[in-house]
């Protein structure tokens, strides 16, 4: 473990660390605009120059290894003079685009210029001019002009994605970063390339001119587009409803996870959140006072939902006919493997604890498009999580079997949460449901096919809009985090599930998700152990396994 | 011919490398050899049959100058215009040409008998002002040789051609390296091994560990010729012994440095002695594959290294149990494709991965880990041409030939404003003013101005430097260099404004463009010079590239930064009365490197 001092101050780290490693061990930052963890090393920027006792040349601190009693120093006036120097060189060609460029606020040129460099420019000949406003790709804008040709981008294309889309054509400052004439930038992973360009070479088509980046807030997440979960952050703006076209996502970037995705996202879940602002249910929705027509034809409040509700259910749950006969419930409940934990919990506790209904989150799925990389198939961020709840998975029963049961005559009331049955049964089947049942619920955050046929329709938020945790595909129980409330009259379905159950006269004591987890945690034996606190911001994993005999069972 | 029809070659070209991805370059001349330029479907062909991805093709297209991707004439004319060039009047030739031809650089003649293009340094300053007709060279293009020179690139390929084989001043009195260069058409197998050659390798390889080669050629004080001056024993003794990876010899054929024209003499003239030191090298280092990188334009280099590659094959001095001694090597001559920075022995070995030549970081160093990561030795050409004297007559005489520090002979190139411009084994202690002395002395009894001594990159020396010996040490010391021995010699006419723009041209045109202070440094350092040669310089510029200049050393993956910056930093500081009287006068080129007027 060779120990060096950087800047007076000395660590100890292990043989093969890189000074620029080393130093950000000490909180030390080195800018760098080539040098990526995730990456190859290139070297190529020079930007990381730094001074080391008894070596006549700066050295590059990106590559210069560790050796004991190494003495670097990052800030003497050589190291600052060498920064400046190349800081100076980026910026000789570089356009002055910062009034239209996407970058601004969060450009490394802006900030190294602002940090490190601050010395008068000397370049007064006319600038390289190339391409700008090019293309690339579904989601990716290049401008060549303000391209660094740090290869970062060529480096992800080849050692990542492996698909060898960017080059670096021609030599010298006429050197171009391009693809190749008439090809697309379009694999799965193309837009993690804006996130690696350090200026606004690269830049996302969907964000183009949308919002400065200092309107924006940022909350962390997790995204709902698969079963890997990966981390982000939701990139919003609230306050000023004339950007972005109105919509409070104005983009997403990932967030970096060791053990899931690293410091990648797909396309489609980056770009899967339009959603959310667009054919939101916002209102809830009931029968009107016409019985003829039970599906939900008025607008109504979520009071007078949930009283009706309850009511309803509380007469068809499990319990004992006038002749003390067990009776069963008459209550199916199709949950999805979009809720969270804590949702599932409560429905678990609510529909099969108290009401004694079937309760199923496992519908049938075409499975979607994966690979050997980040992409999972299951398209549902949440079906580990519904299986070690016991509401999917080998030991739970099937959608189709509460579906089947309804039509049959065996239930008079079903709740469906986000499915769109008609995809899944057909049309058909799906008003026989609305015409058959005294009981129709669909709760959800998006229109769909069946919402016209059920007879309540109750708004749920996003899962943006509210806190809660998943279970990954691979067992990492992972938080995601509430950015902004619900649009409109949507509401958290834990929310209005808690309420629901208190019109039930169930004793469930808990205000907020976290105090849900809590419940949750301490009744599952996967989960002992766990809380908001432990989980953090990247989850624990949990084992898949069966627990040992004697352990709380679901 | 069609593609398909390439197949069969294309398959036996990779065959001759142990990576699929290393015949880039040799696939794309194939192509282009065949179809005349390299189209977008063979681009799709060559990245299959390479594994590799298409932008790789089109990367290595846009990078190395000799390849077109478009059609052009049945002939190529490439005129040099770099600085010996220029000093020498390439500018008005070029001026003629387009006239005669009536096109531009870049085009090509209406009927499509010839395509023009102007090109940086052909190495062959000694035919000064020159231009490369397909493969010959053709110079001094002056009077009457301009016309034949325009004939001949009108008429059709085979037609007998009318300019004359040039016949540059060539050395031969040895002791060392010309012994075999005065016959133009070069020394074969059977006259080389009459005069002692082959000798050296024999005794070696029968007699001789490597442990004991590596010691003689380091007590022979050889150093690097071409270019950096290290120790040529001290390099082989630093190839990773304890791998099981194969070692790599890699010859650096690529010859770019402006002044410099020594290996292509001693390719084309003494092969022999080339594949001699090969194969002394290669015992040394444990190697049995060696590659030779020749630069695209030495056509003649590469044909004539390969007729000697195919003789000695033949007569059991290449191959498997070379002489029956059981060493085996290969030779495989590997051709680039127009791009001086592949001089660089990192880049060399990336070009010669099949990727565009861009040097590396070092450490790791090639003799850790070079060609497809494995050990490698890159040497120049004339320092293995000088390895078979060190074993036929001993290291300690090689030694006592130079000086303390550097043994030996050495090639120089004599070229500029001298009488007689051509390459002179000189020992290498011998003074520059001696040099020019052997080389005729000034042209037309002007006085000199200035001299570099050690190729485009080295520090310019006034009149009253030149009392220097040429040796590494002494010209270090002087403040310059003695670098590829390519002596660049500037008599009072001319300006030294517009040489520093041409070499600044030099520089700017050859940068990769890997890392930033080079790749904007030599950009920005041209575009000033330029302003300034038009006319619109400020006091101001002088300073400013005095500052760029020094931005640019120390700061870069390889020198070639500090190779562009050292120009500018000695031409400005020695002549700085010269540069500021231009600026004042507000003076503009002529566009012919001549003095300032008045």
């Amino acid at each position: 473990m060779p120990r060096l001092s950087i800047d007076g101050r000395e660590v100890s780290v292990p043989e093969g660390t890189t000074v620029i490693q080393a130093a950000e061990e000490l909180g030390i930052f080195i800018p760098r605009y080539c040098y990526h963890p995730g990456l190859s090393i290139a070297g190529n920027c020079r930007i990381c120059l730094v001074e080391v006792d008894n070596l006549p040349k700066l050295q590059i601190a990106c590559s210069a290894l560790v050796a004991e009693g190494m003495v670097v120093h990052t800030k003497s006036d050589e190291a600052e003079d060498g920064r400046r120097a190349v800081l100076e060189f980026l910026l000789a060609n570089h356009p002055l685009d910062c009034p239209v460029c996407d970058q601004s606020g969060e450009c490394d040129l802006q900030d190294f210029y602002m940090n490190f460099g601050l010395y008068d420019p000397r370049f007064r000949e006319h600038k390289v001019k190339k391409q700008k406003a090019v293309q690339l790709g579904p989601h990716v804008m290049l401008d060549q002009e303000r391209c660094i040709l740090c290869s970062r981008c060529v480096r992800f294309t080849d050692e990542i994605t492996k698909t060898g889309e960017f080059g670096i054509f021609a030599r010298g400052d006429r050197a171009e970063l391009g693809i190749y004439p008439g090809a697309e930038l379009d694999n799965p992973y193309s837009a993690n390339v804006v996130d690696i360009c350090p200026v606004g070479a690269l830049t996302e088509r969907e964000f183009r001119f949308q919002a400065r980046v200092w309107y924006l807030s940022s909350a962390p997440t997790v995204c709902n587009g698969c079963s890997q979960g990966c981390n982000m952050d939701m990139h919003y703006v609230l306050d000023r409803p004339h950007l972005n076209g109105g919509a409070r996502v104005a983009r997403v970037k990932p967030r970096f996870n060791p053990d899931v995705n690293h410091w990648w996202l797909c396309d489609e879940g980056r770009y899967g959140l339009g959603w959310m602002d667009q054919a939101r249910l916002k209102q809830v929705r009931g029968p009107s006072a016409d019985a003829a027509n039970a599906a939900n034809a008025v607008d109504a409040t979520w009071e007078q939902a949930l009283t009706a509700i309850s009511t309803a259910l509380a007469g068809l749950g499990k319990g004992q006919d006038g002749a003390g006969n067990g009776r069963a419930a008459r209550i199916g409940m199709i949950a999805s493997a979009q809720l969270t934990n804590e949702e599932l919990f409560l429905i678990r506790e609510i529909f099969h604890g108290a009401l004694g209904a079937q309760v199923s989150a496992s519908v049938p799925q075409n499975p979607g498009s994966c690979d050997d990389f980040l992409i999972k198939a299951d398209k549902n961020p949440n079906t580990m999580g519904a299986t070690l709840l016991g509401l999917a998975g080998p030991d739970a029963p099937e959608a189709g079997q509460i579906v089947d049961a309804a039509l049959a005559g065996n239930l008079d009331a079903l709740w469906v949460s986000g499915h769109d049955l008609v995809e899944l049964f057909g049309a058909e089947t799906v008003r026989e449901l609305s015409e058959r049942l005294s009981l129709f619920v669909f709760s959800g955050t998006n229109e769909n096919p069946t919402v016209p046929l059920a007879h309540w329709v109750l708004p749920s938020a996003a899962y943006v809009e509210k806190d809660g945790t998943f279970v990954n595909y691979h067992g990492r129980v992972q938080r995601i985090g509430r950015a902004f409330p619900p649009l409109e009259d949507s509401r958290e379905d834990w929310r209005f599930l808690l309420q629901l159950a208190a019109r039930l006269g169930l004793q469930l004591d808990w205000q907020q998700p976290e105090e849900i987890f809590q419940a949750l945690a301490t009744a599952e034996a996967r989960f002992v152990g766990l809380s908001y606190e432990t989980l953090g911001d990247r989850g624990v994993e949990v084992a898949l396994t069966r627990p040992a005999a004697g352990a709380a069972e679901p | 011919m069609k593609l398909s029809d390439l197949e069969g070659p294309a398959r036996e070209i990779l065959r001759r490398y142990e990576e699929p991805k290393a015949a880039m370059l040799p696939l794309l001349w194939l192509v282009q050899e065949n179809q005349g330029h390299v189209s977008s479907e063979a681009e799709a062909w060559v990245a299959r049959l390479l594994g590799v991805s298409i932008t790789r093709v089109r990367e290595a297209l846009s990078f190395y100058t000799m390849f077109h991707t478009s059609p052009v004439g049945r002939r190529e004319l490439r005129v040099c215009t770099s600085l010996p060039c220029r000093l020498r009047g390439a500018h008005d030739l070029l001026e003629r040409i387009k006239d005669a031809l009536k096109i531009k650089p870049g085009e090509t003649t209406p009927g499509g008998e010839v395509t023009l293009t102007e090109v940086e340094c052909l190495c062959a300053c000694e035919l000064a002002p020159m231009a490369q007709l397909d493969e010959r060279f053709v110079g001094p293009l002056e009077g009457g040789t301009v016309d034949a020179l325009i004939q001949d690139a009108l008429a059709v390929p085979g037609t007998p051609e009318s300019t004359p084989e040039p016949e540059p001043y060539i050395c031969s009195d040895g002791p060392v390296l010309s012994t075999r260069l005065k016959d133009p058409e070069g020394t074969w197998l059977e006259a080389y091994t009459a005069d002692g050659g082959y000798r050296a390798a024999e005794k070696v390889l029968t007699s001789m560990t490597p442990a004991q080669v590596i010691d003689d050629v380091s007590a022979a004080n050889l150093l690097g010729l071409g270019g950096a001056g290290f120790s040529t024993g001290r390099k082989w003794s630093f190839v990773s012994k304890d791998t099981d990876r194969p070692v790599y010899l890699v010859v650096n054929a690529d010859e770019g440095e402006p002044g410099t024209f020594k290996d292509r003499y001693l390719m084309e003239r003494d092969p022999h002695a080339c594949l001699e030191g090969m194969i002394i090298a290669a015992y040394a280092i444990g190697s049995h594959k060696a590659y030779v990188y020749i630069r695209g334009e030495y056509y003649r280099s590469a044909h004539r290294l390969q007729r000697a590659i195919d003789e000695a094959h033949g007569q059991g001095w290449l191959g498997r149990n070379i002489q029956g001694t059981g060493f085996d090597l290969e030779v495989v001559i590997h051709r680039g494709a127009g791009a001086y920075i592949c001089g660089e022995e990192t880049a060399l070995l990336t070009s010669l991965e099949g990727g565009k030549g861009f040097p590396r970081l070092k450490p790791p160093f090639p003799a850790i880990s070079g060609l497809f990561s494995c050990p490698t030795i890159v040497n120049n050409v004339e320092t293995l041409a000088c390895v078979p004297f060190i074993f036929r007559h001993g290291a300690e005489r090689f030694a006592a030939i130079g000086t303390e520090s550097q043994g030996g002979t050495r090639l120089f190139c004599v070229c500029g404003h001298v009488v007689r411009p051509g390459v002179y084994e000189v020992q290498v202690g011998v003074t520059l003013r001696q040099l020019i002395e052997d080389a005729g002395g000034m042209r037309d009894g002007n006085k000199l101005k200035a001299v570099i001594p050690g190729g485009i990159s080295a520090k310019i020396l006034t009149a009253d430097e030149i009392d220097v010996a040429m040796d590494f040490g002494s010209l270090m010391a002087a403040g310059s260099m003695a670098g590829s021995g390519g002596v660049i010699v500037m008599d009072e006419t001319t300006c030294m404004i517009e040489a520093l723009e041409s070499a600044a041209r030099f520089f700017a045109d050859e940068c990769c463009g890997q890392c930033s202070p080079c790749r904007e440094g030599t950009g920005w350092v041209h575009r000033i010079l330029e302003r300034i040669t038009d006319g619109r310089g400020r006091l101001q510029d002088l300073d400013d590239l005095l500052a760029i200049a020094d931005d640019m050393e120390g700061n870069t993956i390889c020198v070639f930064a500090d190779a562009a910056a050292w120009p500018v930093q000695s031409y400005i500081t020695k002549f700085r009365d010269e540069f500021e009287e231009y600026i004042k006068a507000g003076r503009k080129a002529r566009s012919e490197v001549v003095a300032c007027q008045g």
